[in-house]
């Protein structure tokens, strides 16, 4: 259906892609995995008319065809799913699902209930229960996914490319994706999932072409390779999926929150002790990253207390937190993180600057002594400091942020689902990481969407459904289901 | 990068056009007379410039130079520092206001540059010479003959009057409105119904008189501190049809279409008092001082002024 | 140290080269002095351009650490003429005697302290209840301007001259050595504070990314306060030194001032978006608006067209910054 020959495509002096050959077959659920800087969002962005390539040609249906932009090869029919979502923040979701659309943007004049009739059936597949007028601004991260998924299923696309589709999902919502799948497969619209995550490939994916380096290593059909055998040809190497040895010990009761109600979170209670992981789990708005804005201060409380160290804690705003020993890591890198402009050194100190200054003076061989430290701890890989931080790729990024909280010697660390969007090498790093930090003395909230990463790491996981703590499981004992029946709000069989 | 290329061509294109927008000093001349005019857009001083041009012109060997400081104070500072730096012959300067033109002309003197300040003077006396008309005289001329007009009108001197006074702190000012006042505080029933400030501005003073219109019922005389003013008061009023039951009188009493002269032959104004331009005594004392090193100027030079009315307006009008 | 060298003239390059053409232009173009001296090359003519430019470029300093925490201040202006005047009225109508130099001094502190207190507004209406700079200091701008106007009751107050007091002061103020070193001084001060400590470090980092600023417990709302009492602060000592050169306070001046030292800024390489910036720049954008002034003065360009020239100045300046990228300069 859909072949690409030759592809080649240089960014500065960057090879991104290097004579790339492929084929699609009618139909097919086709995986493109690599690892970060592999070349598949570029390959994807290529074949959708989004970027055009230095040489090499693409059929469609046997015809080689040229796209002028990605409006061309929207009109052939291919719909792609980036990973970077291009929607827009100001407009309502109703608004957002209509762009693009040739059929709603018939004529000049575009009324609202039209679109909104138009959005109900496109939320409804993905299982948004939303009103299509809200502004996207007010939704999270994994609601702005689902969105964007809502809108390809708009275009009555031939041929979809999904980047990274499920990286702020939570099991609940990837399952209905893999149902739509399911159903486009039907209907003969051939899917290309670009993605990292193994177990996922293997259960919706008919064949799977590995990438490396901007180059096409292999393609074979699921049934007849494995998860470590893909993972191989990724890496290059061989690397171990098994569960973690975990740290054992302990300590003291650091945090402990009695009945915490704010607006999204109900009566919610869990303790934290020195040198413990606690991992939260729950789908998508269940509360578990306001868990960390009440902790730093962002949201206010309601009801109940926190108290920290025995002493009652009540957070003025973030700045009252970090005075107090809290830090967090959030969800979102680009716009809550870093501080783009700014070179990584200056990121890494950023929250801990007083320390390396006397009486605001900064003295700069204490703060390069310390922001070198820090990112030594964190194995982070970079060139130079004082380059900016743009030319790191996510996962040394994320190492940067976390360097950066390390240095104010914090009590608690709250992090946000720290492996999104990361590569598998990285990742691993931080899961060691986050293990060493536990076993310093430091208590560790983490939130994560990927069951498997909490129960190989965390001590305990605290599962949330709509703002309600409904259980709170041991990791080494809890099963996967388990915590999925507690996060769609059954409660465990057992007692 | 072709942006940047663009850039340097722009910028080199713009340095060619600034050398040509430039006039060239290639004339060669002896002398440079600069004078810093205050506000070129007043109808006073721009026959002011006018008459200034054309005396020079008559020797060949000055280069006359006119900066207009558009009634801004600091931007004349800033002028006549340049001017100091260009090392003229001789500084001529009508200051916009008293304080803060003082400084700037004393260290015009202290660069040995002569200076002769033109009709409006600053606070301390740091000028060669000082051309002045006597603005208090003048206002007594107006005082008298608004004092025997209502005398004539009312069988005895009453009446109300609104005056529209120019820019404040200016002596001009001042002294006419003081010059006014001689004459009429010895007339409890001659009453200044309101001031107000128009800054020797006709539309600032049509505005003005139009919102006086609308709170004073009887108006005999509007005294405006220059012709311009006046005339804008007239408007003001004959818009209103109100313009019959008073009389405008003015100061300045300019030559041409515009003037103030005409305006009294056409029936306009009642009376106009003739504000000396002083350029021609500035011009000839300036050439003095030029070409005769022994010459040694009288630190104050007052020019006398004349009253036109419908009398004698036809054999004033130039 | 001549690669540190090199790499300060790429990142701050662009003004810097605005600055030379300025100057090249304006030597060619120069008119002669009648003793054949080159005019614009004089050390007079030098100074007095930067005596003229020395308001401006006391509030284009504050204005740059405003601007690059993203905001803005347009009340400088009317702040300027409101210093002014109360220094003015300190020193000459509310002291019948005329002041000794102990009530100058008085009439000095009442005049920053009104300067501070009127940044200190800007600051907390717009940290605090969150209106837009824009708006705000838009209607300081007119608010200050109506009180300084209601004050003087619309009237110029002048000092005195000589030896009195106020006449001493405006002797000081005004006078080149003082105001230039005062300048230069603050500028010096101004980039320290901007480079090398905490506070000029806070201030880009909530200027170009406020959101992630503040989840790494940045104070702020702390910073960006401060940023506008510097700004009423020294908007207030500009115009103590406008009163000294002017010789009075006068409630109209200072009009346009902000958009001046805004340009200052801009030209500089300040971007209006804030996080990025420099003190340098700053005082080269102002030196090339000044310089670019005096050449047009000296030539006597209509003062119209002289306006015009600033704009196409301004548009060419900031397009040629749109290509540079960089890491913020730390030094």
């Amino acid at each position: 259906m859909l072949e690409c020959r030759n592809i080649q495509k240089h960014y500065g002096g960057v090879a991104a892609l290097k004579g790339v050959n492929w084929k699609l077959l009618p139909g097919e659920v086709h995986a493109l995995c690599g690892e970060n800087g592999a070349g598949k969002s570029t390959l994807a962005r290529i074949l959708c008319g989004i970027t055009a390539p230095d040489d090499g040609e693409i059929l469609l249906e046997g015809h080689a065809v040229n796209w002028p932009g990605p409006q061309a090869a929207r009109q052939a029919g291919l719909g792609i799913i980036l990973q970077e979502l291009d929607l827009f923040a100001h407009l309502s979701i109703a608004e957002n699902l209509a762009i693009g659309n040739a059929r709603l943007e018939d004529g000049a004049w575009v009324s609202p209930s039209a679109l909104n009739d138009a959005a109900h059936p496109l939320l409804r597949s993905v299982g948004l229960e939303l009103d299509p007028t809200l502004l996207l601004e007010r939704l999270s991260v994994s609601q702005w996914q689902l969105v964007a998924i809502a809108r390809v299923l708009g275009l009555d696309a031939k041929i979809i490319f999904m980047d990274e589709p499920t990286s702020a999902l939570t099991d609940d919502a990837v399952e209905r994706l893999f149902g739509l799948i399911r159903q486009l497969k039907e209907r003969g619209v051939a899917i290309v999932y670009v993605s990292h995550k193994m177990n996922e490939i293997f259960r919706i994916c008919d064949r799977v072409s590995v990438m490396r380096d901007g180059e096409m290593i292999a393609t074979a059909t699921c049934a007849a390779t494995s998860i470590d055998q893909v993972i191989q040809q990724m890496v290059g190497r061989v690397i171990a999926t098994t569960r973690r040895e975990k740290l054992s010990g302990t300590g003291q009761t650091l945090l402990e929150a009695h009945e915490i109600s704010t607006r999204k979170l109900r009566q919610v209670s869990f303790t934290l002790s020195r040198g413990e992981i606690l991992g939260v789990a729950g789908l998508v708005g269940s509360g578990r990253s306001e868990v960390g804005r009440v902790l730093f201060g962002i949201s206010p409380i309601t009801d109940g207390t926190i108290t920290l160290e025995g002493n009652l804690y009540e957070p003025y705003d973030p700045h009252d937190a970090v005075a107090q020993g809290i830090a967090l890591v959030p969800e979102d890198r680009q716009k809550e993180g870093l501080i783009p402009g700014m070179s990584i050194r200056q990121n890494t100190t950023l929250a801990s600057l007083p320390k390396y200054s006397r009486s605001s003076w900064i003295s700069r061989a204490e703060e390069v002594a310390a922001s070198t430290e820090a990112l030594a701890d964190c194995r982070t890989k970079f060139a130079d400091q004082e380059l900016p931080i743009r030319s790191l790729s996510g996962g040394n990024q994320q190492k940067v942020l976390i360097g950066k909280w390390l240095l104010t010697h914090p009590k608690i660390c709250f992090f946000d689902d720290p492996t999104r969007g990361i590569d598998i090498g990285a990742k691993d790093d931080i899961y060691r990481l986050l293990a060493e930090l536990a076993g310093k003395g430091l208590g560790i909230i983490w939130v994560s969407s990927e069951l498997p990463e909490l129960l190989a790491n965390a001590h305990r996981i605290l599962v949330l459904h709509e703002g309600r703590c409904l259980g709170i499981l041991d990791a080494a004992t809890a099963t996967q289901e388990d915590i999925m029946r507690l996060a769609t709000g059954h409660h465990a069989a057992r007692s | 990068m072709i942006s940047r290329v663009f850039a340097r061509i722009f910028l080199v294109l713009f340095g060619v056009g600034l050398i040509a927008g430039c006039t060239s000093q290639s004339k060669p001349y002896r002398y440079l007379v600069v004078f810093s005019q205050c506000n070129n857009s007043e109808p006073y001083r721009a026959a002011q410039n006018a008459a200034m041009q054309k005396l020079w012109e008559e020797q060949p060997d000055v280069r006359l130079v006119v900066m207009d400081a558009q009634q801004d104070s600091v931007r004349q500072i800033a002028q006549i520092e340049t001017a100091i730096r260009m090392k003229p012959q001789l500084l001529i300067v009508a200051p916009n206001e008293r304080a803060p033109l003082t400084e700037v002309m004393k260290q015009a003197m202290e660069a040995h540059i002569p200076v002769l300040c033109l009709e409006r003077d600053i606070v301390e006396p740091y000028y060669t010479s000082w051309i002045r008309v006597d603005n208090r005289a003048i206002g007594r001329i107006i005082g008298q003959y608004v004092l025997d007009y209502l005398t004539k009108k009312y069988g005895e001197p009453r009446g109300n009057i609104v005056e529209i006074a120019g820019l404040k702190g200016v002596e001009g000012e001042t002294n006419r409105k003081l010059g006014a006042h001689d004459i009429w505080d010895a007339y409890p029933k001659i009453k200044t119904v309101t001031e107000a400030v128009a800054n020797w501005s006709q539309s600032l003073a049509k505005d003005r008189m139009t919102e006086i219109l609308s709170a004073v019922p009887q108006i005999d005389v509007v005294y405006g501190r220059n012709d311009p003013m006046a005339m804008g008061a007239y408007l003001a009023a004959r818009e209103q049809g109100r313009d019959k039951e008073m009389i405008f009188v003015g100061i300045d009493g300019l030559a041409g279409e515009a003037g103030g002269v005409r305006k009294v032959q056409e029936g306009l104004l009642a009376a106009t008092c003739i504000y000396p331009l002083c350029v021609d005594k500035a011009v000839e004392i300036g050439t003095k001082i030029l070409r005769d090193p022994t010459f040694d100027p009288d630190k104050v030079y007052t020019i006398s002024s004349e009253l036109v009315t419908s009398a004698n307006a036809a054999t004033v009008y130039k | 140290m001549i690669d540190k060298f090199w790499n300060q003239l790429k990142h701050h390059g662009q003004p810097f080269i605005g600055l030379v053409l300025i100057l090249i232009l304006g030597t060619l173009l120069s008119p002669r002095a009648t003793d054949g001296t080159i005019v614009f090359l004089s050390p007079g003519n030098l100074t007095d351009v930067l005596l003229q430019q020395t308001e401006i470029g006391i509030i284009a300093l504050a204005m740059t650490f405003v601007i690059i925490g993203a905001g803005i201040d347009l009340s400088v202006g009317s702040v300027l003429a409101f210093s002014a005047c109360v220094s003015a009225l300190m020193m000459m109508v509310w002291n019948p005697h005329g002041p000794t130099m102990l009530q100058i001094g008085v009439a000095i502190s009442a005049s920053l302290l009104g300067g501070a207190l009127i940044g200190a507004l800007n600051g907390l209406v717009i940290t605090r209840i969150r209106l837009q700079p824009f708006v705000m200091t838009l209607a300081m701008m007119i608010g200050v301007r109506g009180f300084t106007k209601w004050l003087t009751g619309n009237v110029n107050v002048d000092l005195g001259f000589g030896a009195i007091p106020s006449g001493q002061f405006a002797e000081l103020f005004s006078s080149k050595a003082f105001a230039i070193s005062l300048w230069f001084i603050l500028a010096i001060v101004a980039h320290l504070l901007l480079t090398r400590t905490v506070y000029g470090r806070y201030l880009r980092a909530i200027g170009e990314n406020e959101r992630a600023a503040a989840y790494t417990g940045l104070p702020v709302r702390g910073v960006r306060l401060a940023a506008y009492i510097g700004c009423g602060t020294l908007a207030a000592l500009a115009g103590l030194i406008h009163a000294a050169r002017s010789h009075q306070g006068n409630p109209n001046d200072g009009v346009g001032y902000e958009l001046d030292a805004i340009a200052a800024v801009v030209i500089g390489g300040t971007a209006l978006a804030g996080g990025r910036g420099s003190i340098v720049g700053t005082v080269t954008g102002t030196l090339v608006l000044g310089l670019l002034t005096n050449v047009l003065r000296l030539h006597m360009v209509d003062s119209n067209l002289e306006l015009m020239i600033k704009a196409v100045i301004i548009i060419a300046a900031v397009w040629l910054q749109r290509r540079s990228t960089g890491v913020h300069g730390d030094l």
